[in-house]
């Protein structure tokens, strides 16, 4: 992993991103972009202003990735031909905000093109000029972390020299509508593992990493993807499995193709959403993996900071992982304040914890019983 | 590269019929100037099924019609050595549709995920394995056969299920619109194959025969996006070849891969 890119509610760069979250910057405010009054919720983790980088592009979803690409462009310059430079990204909802549009009255042909979930994927590819393949991974809110570890493969199989991959997903009346549905939303702050949770903000941003083969690397690394696993759980359409057992199965996926054992952890990146079922399923999880060094190994989730940017969610806390091990620090968990005794884990509180973890773990979780899992390692 | 994954059964759904063998020879003119040749909500049994999309039920269609090809039980598939697959270029849109003009109930949102229709699969048939969802046209297709291809390889699964799922009717109006890329009839598909480990070497098509698969689809069942590969798989297994290259092309990309269906895999 060569750099990264990102664009989020607490920073327009990579820079401004780790600031925020070393901070414990609350990215979470009153929706402006759109109409949120007959909804119970109408705060998330919007994006106010967008890079100037994104003025012209037809959708928002693909405007916050052209936006974390120009911010990764500052960072590393994509030196292969450009049938050898591939994209791989993560979402869990494409352009559908282009598919009410397109119902609402606008029908020119390209709003109806742009309404497919893999359309932002070739703007993206378009933007950058590249023509390798351009593969979109939709495993809901697990995307992020997938799309990773296809290109990963991609490279390992020499379909590519590089790959941009990472997720991305917005905050649309579409998806705010549809967790306003399922009372999946808080109305107070998001706790993740905290025992006053009481659920989740949704947020939107994009995250991008650049991958190259070890040798193509160079001198200038975040890090390396270890190992990734996927499981389905075969359970429910939208909870997760009472047990867990599909996130389990995908962790020891991951640590297995890292060659790695959960000995080897020295921090965690959890999807830690601050639903009630979430949170308690997946400690459960972590707490049999880690075994008796469970409350050893720091867990955090950054999605008290940013809301769950769905699609985005997992390539953004990859890319918090390494720039942890970078720095020796590991950004707090905001909002947690008060432990719960079903979460018992050290949930890194309150502020930054100075700390240089080798081995990471991070977990993904999403609708359709999707379940993902990275190992990754600090330059 | 050569991986040793082979597709050994490949069950077919499409508005033509069941089975390749129900496909005309000639699409355009089977469909007489319909814009659609839709397929009907399949008939299963179970309160589960209750609230599940027609698109899911499909799904769930195309692995049992699989099953039957392979001579397979449902408990030959179930757990966590069997990888899931799914790709669609659009089959989330009709329950987007009906979400968006709020004709669906509060539980209907779930639905509307792509995943949504592979987690029906998944429960269904006790699939726990590795799961990867892919969006996009015939290349995504050929991209999840490369991934199948390698989980098989890594020993990951014992066998992976590709399936690709293609439901237009619903939103007819919003692919019309698209008409100047896609080419008539679109016509509805519900595929899955069953690829296993292959024997380590077998005869490859050369390349120079690329896209002839790809063009018989085209012509035979009309624009079935991200089934056409597989639909492809069936159409080289049905006439006996034991290999095939499977290619695509979608928003101008083009994406092949070499699969025997009794030996080992190339992408390119």
């Amino acid at each position: 992993m060569v750099a990264a890119g990102v664009v989020t509610p607490v920073g327009l760069d990579l820079d401004a991103f780790w600031s925020g979250l070393l901070a414990g910057t609350d990215g979470l405010s009153a929706i402006e972009r759109f109409t949120v009054n007959d909804l119970r919720v109408g705060r998330g983790g919007e994006i106010k202003k967008l890079p100037p980088v994104s003025a012209g592009v037809r959708s928002r979803a693909a405007a916050l990735l052209i936006a974390a690409a120009a911010d990764l462009k500052t960072r590393a310059s994509l030196d292969a031909a450009p049938e050898r430079i591939a994209v791989v990204v993560g979402t869990a909802l494409g352009g559908v905000e282009e598919l009410e549009r397109a119902l609402a009255g606008d029908d020119s042909p390209r709003r109806a093109l742009d309404a497919l979930y893999d359309a932002p994927a070739h703007a993206l590819a378009d933007w950058l000029g590249v023509r390798g393949p351009a593969i979109t991974v939709s495993s809901a809110c697990a995307s992020g972390a997938t799309a990773l570890g296809l290109g990963a493969d991609l490279l390992r199989d020499d379909e590519a020299d590089l790959v941009v991959a990472g997720g991305y997903d917005i905050l649309c009346r579409f998806v705010l509508r549809g967790f306003d549905a399922l009372r999946s939303l808080t109305r107070e702050r998001v706790r993740p593992f905290d025992r006053r949770r009481s659920g989740l903000l949704l947020g939107e941003g994009a995250g991008l990493t650049l991958l190259a083969r070890e040798r193509d690397a160079g001198g200038r690394r975040l890090g390396r993807l270890l190992g990734h696993g996927s499981a389905s759980d075969g359970s429910h359409i939208a909870a997760p499995d009472p047990q867990g057992r599909g996130l389990q199965s995908a962790i020891e996926a991951a640590l297995q193709a890292a060659g790695a054992g959960p000995g080897d952890l020295d921090f965690v990146s959890a999807h830690g959403t601050g639903t009630l079922l979430n949170d308690r399923i997946e400690t459960a999880v972590l707490r049999r993996v880690l075994g008796p060094r469970a409350s050893e190994v720091p867990v955090n989730s950054i999605k008290g900071a940013l809301g769950h940017t769905m699609g985005a969610a997992a390539a953004l806390e990859a890319i918090m992982c390494l720039l942890a091990a970078r720095d020796g620090l590991l950004p707090p968990t905001v909002g947690y304040e008060e432990p719960d005794p079903d979460c018992a884990l050290d949930h890194v509180p309150g502020t930054c914890r100075a700390a240089r973890p080798r081995l990471m773990l991070s977990t993904s979780l999403g609708f359709g019983g999707c379940n993902a899992a990275l190992v990754l390692e600090g330059a | 590269m050569r991986v040793g994954a082979c597709a050994a059964a490949v069950g077919v759904l499409t508005g033509w019929g069941e089975g390749v063998a129900a496909l005309p020879a000639e699409a355009r003119t089977a469909a007489g100037g319909q814009p659609v040749i839709r397929l009907t909500r399949p008939a299963l049994d179970g309160e589960r099924f209750r609230r599940a999309t027609r698109e899911c039920l499909l799904g769930v269609a195309a692995v049992q019609q699989m099953l039957r090809d392979a001579e397979l039980s449902r408990e030959a598939i179930a757990g966590p050595r069997t990888a899931l697959l799914f790709v669609t270029a659009g089959a989330y849109g009709a329950s987007n549709v009906e979400f968006i003009a709020g004709r669906a109930g509060t539980l209907h949102f779930p639905y509307t995920a792509p995943s949504a229709l592979s987690a029906e699969v998944a429960i269904e048939f006790g699939l726990t394995g590795a799961y990867v969802i892919l969006i996009g046209g015939p290349t995504a297709t050929v991209d999840a056969l490369w991934q199948a291809a390698r989980l098989l390889q890594e020993g990951r699964c014992d066998r992976a299920l590709v399936l690709a799922v293609e439901t237009f009717d619903e939103c007819e109006s919003l692919w019309r619109r698209a008409r100047w890329s896609l080419q008539a009839p679109l016509v509805e598909a519900a595929v899955c194959a069953l690829m296993v480990p292959g024997a380590d070497r077998g005869p490859v098509v050369g390349a120079g025969q690329n896209g002839a698969l790809e063009a018989e689809v085209q012509t035979r069942a009309g624009s079935t996006l991200s089934c056409g590969p597989l639909l492809a798989l069936a159409l080289a297994r049905a006439a006996g070849a034991g290999a095939a290259t499977v290619t695509g092309t979608w928003r101008g990309r083009r994406a092949a891969i070499e699969m025997t269906t009794t030996g080992p895999a190339v992408r390119s």
